[in-house]
């Protein structure tokens, strides 16, 4: 093997040394070795040498070194990827951030908190627990992964289910590109509008940009879990429980399950004294209000028992429960004890094609005569078939590797994805391209080119070659497709919305996207469809309970400016196979491709809908004070079903509208009816509405006059808090609706400003300013290019500040 | 007798061959390791020195000197606390690692370039001696209540910058494990920290410590361990612990003949002399082996390295804290404190200690017990490798410390002098304030109160 640093001991390493001084810098032959290696078992090389700055102006200073001299560079967490993202090439130098550690001080009104990348994921939950808070992506390496790790493979956990995967925890990130900039991804708020560089960079995999320092969103410790544990005589019975449990409409935080090999490791290694002689164990977790909890857990149950589990025990403490905790995530670490070697794999399918999958993996188990132990995050369709082997035995090797393949096919051929959480580094570059079609391919590649044109940002991952022979396109949905068993539905761009949430709310599931448009004049705009709802990240005001559109939609069809379509994502609840296209779009117009059709995923509508009004006292400063505690107060509660929001009379600032979903249980509202009177005194007005008929019986005159029908609103993208809180509130009291989860706030004035806030669009019958200009700190030349890559004849609408050279 | 410590040329490469295979490179063990989060480097964690080893058994790359400063040293930084043994889900044994340093000290160390003590060799030597230590702990107390005068309360932290051979020599003073020789010291300095003030019997300075009933027939034998350190350098302590366990009825008895364990031998490169050490200690107590005589240590790390004597050793010696916890301690008052504990990795990582000490705790009316973050990581204070990794087990000493004073805590409490030591050099920069006290003392204090209160 040639040996650079011996061959070449350039220039570059003095230059390096400057820069980090003697102990910033490792070049000796421990180091090269053990730096060569991830979790993944794959390797490439010997690095040049590893670098270890010690702030972000080291790192950059470093990278952009090495781009001047051409040396690829490959940024490194705490190497526990499983794809081999982290694993350097003969001659590159590795970038490590485990010195970039600090954390910043948790805000706990907006839930959020700055961190640098090296940070490892517990410790951000661990530095927010004083405030009740945590960081819900928990893979299961948590407590050794880092921050930036996780964001760059976009990292999955068990409890991803209820949350989310990373990125959906993401508010903005700094990063370095390949000349060492100092760049933003430019968002105040995850709903903001624009191309989505977050959705981007998160799960790049260190080949389009070094994460700095992330902006983190956190949420709060439920006040009560509860967590079940199963046994199943039989595989497929599972299987088919996971997906009972969520198409029944219960709403569990983690549905995860190891099968019967996995057990026996486990066994082995934590003598939890499980059974043993059983298929399948599942472990389903539910969190919120103690009785909701309860209730849960009874229906699930006897929903577990019902689909063949043998039996089933609730944990009877924390100490139990983390215990459980435990047995599941060192299941991965466990498999050492079953064979020196083994193939890992991350597919992922539509829940509903869990049960048929899992079948099929047995007879693929069979047919190569492979031992094969299996994790699943089943609540995602999400499974992690392990293949044994021993490296020193050819033909166990290479049996291995078929049965592993084979599953892979099984799992595309349900639709699925052959990554979830993992990434594709470059132990999946072989199997990508049976998923990706052609121009996806193409597309990615191109923006790769414009981040990295010297293909010096971790060369060798994510893309396989031009010429590898990709998948055919994947025909779009001709009209509104509900997939029930999968929890999905796809649509044309062209469908109404109103009429696909319609159908979806009869048999209680929705869009959780602000609307509960029974009629066409109603929430988003009158007569939406699903492509504007994707182009423009409509968030309506009235009754938003849950995120925005990005954090449903799944799998996309677009079209370039020069009319090329494609298709990207997958119709499952995680995909981390590539650049995240379908994300990075939604929301940016219409500027850089069309939508043409989309896949969602669906949640269960809540039972009903709490509504309240007080009247607010004279005095305007204490007005002030009241609605600040009024908005900490719901900014802590967010439901499974979503948080409350509150609107403040937009025609006399005299009184405060309390709206929050809810479960149809004298318990649920009474809860937060009881806060409030705390806070507010007695309203004046309440009732209780089942929620999909909601928008019949709340008029504007309940709500203030516009909220519901009034489709012309101005969205406010800076939040209370940025500006000091009560400093804000009186003038915006007037006019707004103040919503907690994620944290919004609208105005029905056109021309509102704010000093500080900045007005994202205008609607006005469904029509959408184009996005706006970027903040500084966003690299507007990419965005020109990528303009070029996507609409090169400029068909179609370019806003004024994407004409124009790159400046 | 055979010894049973090896040197590496005994161990059998193809089985810790197959035992390496074990690890699957997950990385989990990497926030365990102290050394890792000190500085960062993977080199210095687990899976970087496993990686290593791997290379040193089978070399796959001609290009790598296997054996080169950068690989022994990598062993060599290994404190040995076994936290990632404890870690690993896929159980790797620490014995690996073990391997891996028995080979970076059998490399004479001008060669491999690994560093040496920053004390003196004479004065290293004499380490595992109780008498010498005895003076050294006197000095030491001397130097520091000079130095208190002259430099203030605070002076570990306004020295720690000084030019190196100060440096060294204040290092030394600060980590050197102490304790409240008198009682009356050590009554009037919790009593401090709880805000009262105990009636001494009889009003006299002369303090009576806790009452001894008759020795009951029924009570379990003890021979006890001293151990270097804790009879040299806390003897006030040592007394208080054997006092303790005389109140709960047990029949003591002090082989005269024992000596150190042969730890601090060991890990200093003398394999002759710990094994003479050894088997003194075997001749010393082959009476309480024979008639089921518990051998109960009062140090973590003599506790551990005993049970490594061998089977008879591993199964017939009981660490202080197990063997206190499993008795009918002598009622406790209350003492209105939060206490921290800190583990000592060789009770916690090497003994599987995690639950005892805390129920010992939990036992003394009115006291909080909090919990630091990374309760599985090492101190730093490692004995003999704190002396010749001093700016890193600093380093190590200052985060633990500030992880304990994180929690908010009146008063720290451990069970090993080395960790004693170290975490009150660390603290002394950290949070001067914040003391910390072997666990027995405060649990002598406790049963005390109770005496106390309990006279007219
Ligand atoms: C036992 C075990 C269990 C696991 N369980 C899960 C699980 O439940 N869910 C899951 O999603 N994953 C899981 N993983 C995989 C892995 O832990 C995650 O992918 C994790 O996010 C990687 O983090 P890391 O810090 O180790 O990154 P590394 O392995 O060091 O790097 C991974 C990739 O990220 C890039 N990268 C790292 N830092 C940055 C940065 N600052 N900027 C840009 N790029 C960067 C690297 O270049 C590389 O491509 C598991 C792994 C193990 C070993
Ligand atoms: S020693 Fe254990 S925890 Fe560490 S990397 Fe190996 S298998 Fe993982
Ligand atoms: S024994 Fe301690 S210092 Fe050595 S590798 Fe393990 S955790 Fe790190």
């Amino acid at each position: 093997m040639p040996d650079p640093i011996r061959e070449n001991p350039t220039a570059l390493l003095s230059g390096l040394r400057e820069i980090l001084g003697d102990k910033g810098l490792l070049t000796d032959d421990a180091a090269r070795l053990v730096y060569a290696r991830d979790a993944s078992h794959l390797t490439l090389g010997r690095p040049l040498a590893v670098a270890l700055p010690h702030d972000e102006s080291q790192l950059r200073r470093v990278v952009g070194l090495c781009r001047a001299a051409g040396v690829p560079v490959v940024c490194r967490g705490t190497g526990t990827g499983l794809s081999g993202g982290a694993v350097p090439g003969n001659g590159a130098l590795v970038v490590g951030t485990s010195r970039l550690t600090d954390l910043g001080p948790v805000d706990s009104l907006q839930r959020r908190v700055r961190v640098q990348p090296g940070v490892l994921n517990d410790g951000v939950s661990r530095h927010a627990s004083a405030s009740g808070l945590h960081f819900a992506p928990d893979p299961s390496s948590q407590s050794a992964a880092s921050i930036g790790g996780n964001i760059a493979e976009n990292a999955g956990g068990p409890h991803c289910l209820r949350h989310g995967v990373t990125l959906q925890h993401l508010v903005s990130l700094e990063w370095s590109d390949a000349d060492g900039r100092a760049l933003d991804t430019g968002r105040a708020v995850s709903v903001e509008r624009g191309l989505d560089l977050v959705s981007l960079l998160c799960g790049s995999e260190g080949t389009l940009g070094l994460v700095t320092s992330a902006d983190l969103k956190l949420v709060d410790n439920p006040a009560d879990v509860a967590t079940l544990l199963a046994f199943f005589p039989d595989l497929d019975d599972a299987a088919g429980a996971a997906v009972g449990l969520l198409g029944e409409g219960l709403a569990p935080v983690a549905v995860e399950m190891v099968d019967q090999a996995m057990l026996l490791a486990v066994e082995e290694a934590f003598g939890f004294g499980f059974p043993t002689d059983v298929a399948a164990a599942m472990i389903t977790e539910f969190a919120g209000q103690s009785e909701a909890v309860a209730e849960d857990c009874e229906r699930a149950s006897a929903l577990l028992r019902r689909h063949g589990a043998r039996e089933v025990r609730q944990a009877a403490d924390e100490s139990e429960r983390a215990e459980l905790w435990k047995c599941r995530k060192k299941a991965f670490g466990a498999v050492g004890r079953l064979a020196p070697n083994y193939v890992s794999m991350d597919v992922v399918v539509p829940l509903g094609e869990l049960p048929g999958l899992v079948r099929e993996i047995q007879v693929i188990k069979a047919r190569h005569g492979v031992e094969i132990a299996t994790t699943f995050h089943a609540g995602d369709g999400n499974l992690h078939p392990g293949v044994h082997y021993d490296e020193r035995d050819p033909d166990q090797s290479r049996r291995a590797h078929a049965a592993a393949d084979a599953i892979i096919r099984a799992a595309l051929d349900r639709d699925g994805s052959v990554t979830g959480e993992h990434g594709v580094g470059i132990e999946k570059l072989h199997v990508l391209p049976w998923q990706l079609g052609d121009e996806t391919a193409r597309l990615q590649r191109g923006i790769k080119e414009i981040f990295d044109p010297q293909d010096i940002l971790n060369p060798g991952k994510v893309h396989p070659p031009a010429d590898a022979g990709f998948a055919a396109l994947k025909p779009a949905p001709a009209g509104i497709d509900f997939h029930w068993a999968n929890l999905t539905v796809s649509a044309p761009a062209d469908a109404s919305l109103a009429q696909l949430q319609q159908s979806a709310m009869e048999r209680g599931f929705w869009i959780p996207v602000g609307t509960i448009a029974l009629d066409e004049g109603v929430g988003l705009g009158r007569g939406t469809t699903v492509g504007n709802l994707v182009a423009e990240l409509l968030t309506g005001p009235a009754l938003c309970p849950g995120g925005t559109v990005r954090d449903y939609l799944l799998e996309l069809w677009a079209e370039t400016g020069d009319g090329h379509l494609f298709h990207a994502g997958a119709p499952v609840f995680k995909n981390v196979a590539g650049y995240d296209l379908v994300h990075m779009l939604c929301g940016s117009g219409r500027v850089w491709a069309q939508p043409r059709a989309a896949t969602f995923q669906l949640r269960p509508v809540p039972e009903c809908l709490g509504y309240w009004r007080f009247p607010l006292p004279s005095d305007e400063l204490q007005d002030v004070a009241r609605l600040d505690r009024l908005a900490e107060y719901l900014a802590g509660r967010d439901g499974s079903l979503g948080g409350p929001m509150m609107i403040v009379d937009a025609q006399s600032a005299r009184s405060v509208v309390v709206m929050a979903p809810g479960r149809n249980r004298p318990w649920d509202l009474d809860r937060i009816e009881k806060d409030l009177v705390n806070l507010l005194g007695k309203p004046t007005e309440q009732i209780a509405l089942p929620f999909n008929r909601a928008s019949e019986i709340l008029t504007d005159e309940l709500i203030g006059g516009w909220a519901l029908n009034s489709s012309d609103w101005t969205f406010l993208s800076r939040l209370p808090g940025d500006e000091g809180g009560s400093n804000f509130w009186p003038a915006a009291m007037r006019r707004l609706i103040w919503q907690s989860t994620p944290r919004l706030v609208w105005s029905p004035d056109p021309t509102t400003t704010f000093p500080g806030w900045h007005a994202d669009r205008f609607c006005s019958e469904g029509l959408v300013l184009p996005p706006c200009a970027p903040a500084p700190g966003v690299p507007r030349d990419f965005l020109k290019r990528m303009k070029i890559l996507f609409d090169p004849s400029g068909a179609l609408e370019t806003p004024r500040w994407l004409e124009g050279q790159d400046d | 007798m055979t010894d049973p410590r090896p040197s590496s040329a005994v161990m059998d490469v193809d089985h810790l061959d197959e035992l390496l295979r074990q690890c699957v490179q997950c990385g989990l063990c990497l926030p365990h390791c102290a050394t890792w989060l000190a500085t960062g480097n993977e080199v210095q964690s687990p899976r970087g020195r496993l990686l290593l080893l791997g290379e040193l058994i089978r070399p796959s790359d001609t290009n790598t000197a296997a054996a080169s400063d950068a690989f022994l040293q990598a062993f060599d930084q290994c404190i040995g606390c076994r936290a990632c043994e404890t870690a690993c889900p896929s159980g790797v044994p620490f014995t690996l690692l073990e391997y891996g340093q028995l080979r970076a000290t059998e490399v004479p160390p001008l060669r491999s370039g690994l560093p040496v003590p920053a004390v003196p060799g004479a004065v290293l030597r004499r380490m595992d001696q109780t008498a010498f230590l005895g003076f050294l702990s006197r000095v030491g107390d001397l130097v520091r209540g000079v130095l208190t005068v002259v430099a203030g309360k605070t002076w570990r932290r306004r020295l720690a910058g000084g030019p190196a051979g100060t440096g060294r020599l204040v290092r030394l003073l600060g980590s050197l494990p102490t304790s409240a020789r008198s009682d009356t010291e050590l009554v009037k300095m919790l009593d401090g920290l709880c805000g009262r003030e105990t009636q001494l019997v009889g009003g006299s300075p002369n303090f009576v410590g806790l009452e001894i009933p008759d020795h009951l027939p029924s009570g379990p034998g003890v021979a006890f361990f001293r151990g270097c350190a804790n009879a040299g350098l806390l003897p006030g302590t040592s007394r208080r612990l054997r006092d303790l366990l005389s109140a709960s009825g047990c029949r003591l008895e002090e082989p005269g003949s024992q000596d150190c364990c042969g730890a601090l031998a060991t890990h200093t490169g003398r394999p002759g002399r710990a094994a003479d050490l050894r088997r003194r200690n075997r001749e010393a107590f082959a009476g309480a082996l024979t008639d089921g005589t518990v051998i109960v240590a009062e140090a973590a790390g003599c506790s551990h390295e005993l049970k490594e004597y061998g089977d008879d050793f591993r199964t017939g010696v009981v660490d202080a804290v197990v063997m206190l916890a499993g008795l009918d301690l002598p009622p406790m008052g209350s003492v209105p404190l939060k206490v921290a504990y800190h583990d000592p990795c060789h009770a916690r990582h090497g003994q599987g200690i995690i639950d005892e000490p805390r129920k010992l705790l939990a036992a003394i009316g009115g006291l909080e017990i909090v919990e630091p973050a990374e309760p599985e990581v090492c101190c730093g204070s490692g004995g003999a490798w704190g002396l010749r990794y001093p700016e890193l087990s600093d380093e190590l000493g200052r985060r633990k410390a500030a992880d304990l004073a994180a929690t908010g805590a009146d008063l720290v409490v451990t069970s090993n002098p080395g960790c004693l030591g170290q975490i009150a050099d660390g603290l002394q920069v950290i949070a001067p304030d914040l003391p910390i006290l072997p666990l027995t003392d405060l649990l002598w204090y406790a049963a005390l109160l109770r005496i106390d209160s309990s006279r007219p």
